[in-house]
């Protein structure tokens, strides 16, 4: 599903955010990504939804190297990524319906479609009572479902979350992740990028990590063992 | 269209939308977006309106400079003595030739009037207005000669033509000497070609201003929106989509900046009219201004809009492209 093979990501100004990073991801997997703040984390995703290119190596999603993605294109293969951020990012003037038809409206649904699909993935995440709601007149938790509910709405084969339990509580953040597994049953791949270890030390899940650009351990030697 | 997913068969379900579909999307989307940003400038009505003032009142000069100079025009078209030939006829001819070469000239297609001034009436008028009465009745003979006044035909009254006429009469048998005041014509000519040269310099630089003024105002809309913007890109918009909305906020700009241009010219006309009716009163002149006719009030809806457009499109080129999510 996802392969990097030998990428390396420096910023302008000189920072080497990746060094050498190889690793894939099955279709289907779900992984959690880890190291302390600055390893590369962010960089990986950002790498994987067409954020930043890298400076050498190659990244590849479902065999299309992402490298052959034209500007033009980048958003069209956006719509096939689902993407959670620590902040959310909703928009702060529109509903919560809105904010979450979004994307499919910006693919081209019709508004009936759209609410059929809006109101299951809101249901999914527990606020379809929510749906006429602002984003302000939420808690953290339920604004970070709205932003699983936009990442997930048009069905995404891949799923990115970007720290999605950063500003929560233990129990908040076990339900989120709750979500995810439900999501990664129905067959779409999930990588979760933390540095919320007792979050991932209570799971069986694969994990990576990162320390200063380098991957340290890609989770696989302890599958096999 | 899935890039990374043909088919998207790994996906959870997959998602297919038939061309048929897109293509009613498509209008779907510009009708929406259209109404949509008719709606964001309702929410800042003064903002919006001030933009769309800037917009007309710019126009409005223009447009009343282009008025005035189709004014004079017709003006200037009122003027047909300023393309008077006199003719001053060789002495020693008789009546009955006078009357001949008279009475050809009328035939000419080039000339639309001629009046004969004989010699005896030319004295008659001299004397009565140059005072010389009795230093006249000395003269043996009448010095003067018969003068033919010739009015040039519609097509013949420029000064170009007009001359070309003079220089074609000069040659006849029966002409001394043929005579056009060309002066005072070409004089008005100029004046009328400086105003509007001015004109269509000025027009021009109000015309770049407008654009510039539209499209600064757009580039603002485009950062106050930016982080809506990173987070369409986020899922999935594409740089067209995200420029639509701006483009038509200009269009509006432009519709309504129009209709403004409309009014304050015709406001402005109404004003001048009094003052313009007393100066034709002066002239004895039956002159009334006229203002913009349909198709002009056309041409000038359909430039506010184009420049609209354009000032919202330069903008929206520079700036919806440079925002990138990170």
């Amino acid at each position: 599903m996802i392969k990097f093979e030998q990428v390396s990501k420096a910023y302008p100004g000189g920072f080497q955010a990746l060094k050498n990073v190889s690793f894939a991801i099955e279709p289907g997997e779900m992984a959690f990504l880890t190291g302390h703040s600055g390893a590369g984390k962010s960089t990986v995703l950002k790498l994987i939804s067409l954020m930043e290119r890298p400076t050498a190596g190659r990244v590849l999603i479902n065999g299309h190297d992402l490298k052959r993605i034209k500007r033009k294109q980048i958003a069209y293969a956006r719509r096939d990524i689902g993407m959670i951020f620590q902040d959310h990012r909703l928009l702060m003037d529109r509903t919560v319906f809105d904010n979450v038809a979004l994307p499919l409206l910006i693919e081209g649904y019709s508004l009936g479609e759209a609410r059929k699909r809006v109101h299951a993935a809101l249901e999914k995440v527990g606020l379809l009572d929510k749906v006429r709601h602002y984003p302000m007149m939420l808690s953290g938790g339920e604004q970070q479902r709205v932003g699983i509910a936009r990442a997930v709405v048009n069905k995404p084969p891949l799923l990115l979350a970007d720290e999605p339990t950063g500003n929560l509580d233990p129990k908040l953040s076990a339900e989120i992740i709750k979500l995810f597994e439900d999501f990664n049953r129905v067959g779409v791949s999930v990588l979760i990028a933390t540095h919320d270890l007792s979050l991932i030390a209570r799971m069986r899940y694969r994990t990576l990590t990162l320390k200063d650009g380098r991957m340290i351990d890609d989770g696989l030697a302890e599958v096999t063992a | 269209m899935s890039v990374l997913f043909r088919g998207r068969q790994q996906g959870a379900k997959q998602v297919r939308i038939s061309a048929w579909r897109r293509f009613v999307t498509f209008w779907l989307h510009h009708a929406q977006q259209c109404i949509g940003s008719l709606g964001e400038l309702a929410r800042y009505p003064f903002a919006s309106l001030m933009t769309m003032a800037v917009l007309g009142l710019s126009l409005t000069l223009p447009a009343t400079l282009y008025v005035i100079v189709k004014n004079t025009d017709a003006v200037g078209a009122n003027f047909q003595q300023a393309s008077e030939i006199t003719l001053f006829l060789k002495q020693g001819l008789s009546e009955q030739e006078v009357a001949t070469f008279s009475r050809r000239l009328q035939l000419s297609e080039a000339v639309a009037q001629v009046e004969l001034i004989d010699k005896e009436a030319g004295l008659a008028e001299f004397r009565e207005r140059s005072g010389f009465g009795e230093a006249l009745d000395t003269l043996a003979e009448n010095p003067l000669p018969d003068v033919l006044l010739v009015t040039p035909a519609a097509g013949h009254r420029g000064p170009a033509a007009a001359e070309q006429l003079q220089q074609q009469l000069a040659q006849e048998r029966e002409v001394d000497e043929a005579r056009l005041d060309l002066g005072w014509l070409q004089r008005f000519q100029a004046i009328v070609q400086l105003i509007r040269d001015g004109f269509l310099g000025l027009a021009l630089l109000l015309c770049i201003a407008v654009v510039l003024i539209v499209g600064n105002t757009i580039r603002l809309n485009i950062s106050s929106k930016r982080d809506e913007i990173m987070v369409m890109k986020l899922v999935g918009a594409t740089d067209a989509y995200i420029q639509r909305p701006f483009l038509y906020t200009g269009l509006w700009y432009g519709l309504v900046g129009g209709i403004i241009t409309w009014l304050a010219t015709a406001l402005l006309l109404w004003w001048l009219s009094d003052a313009v009716a007393d100066i034709a009163d002066l002239y004895a002149s039956q002159f009334r201004l006229s203002g913009l006719n349909l198709a002009e009030m056309g041409v000038v809806w359909g430039l506010a809009i184009g420049l609209g457009l354009v000032g919202s499109y330069i903008a929206v080129r520079k700036h919806v492209s440079a925002i990138e999510p990170h």
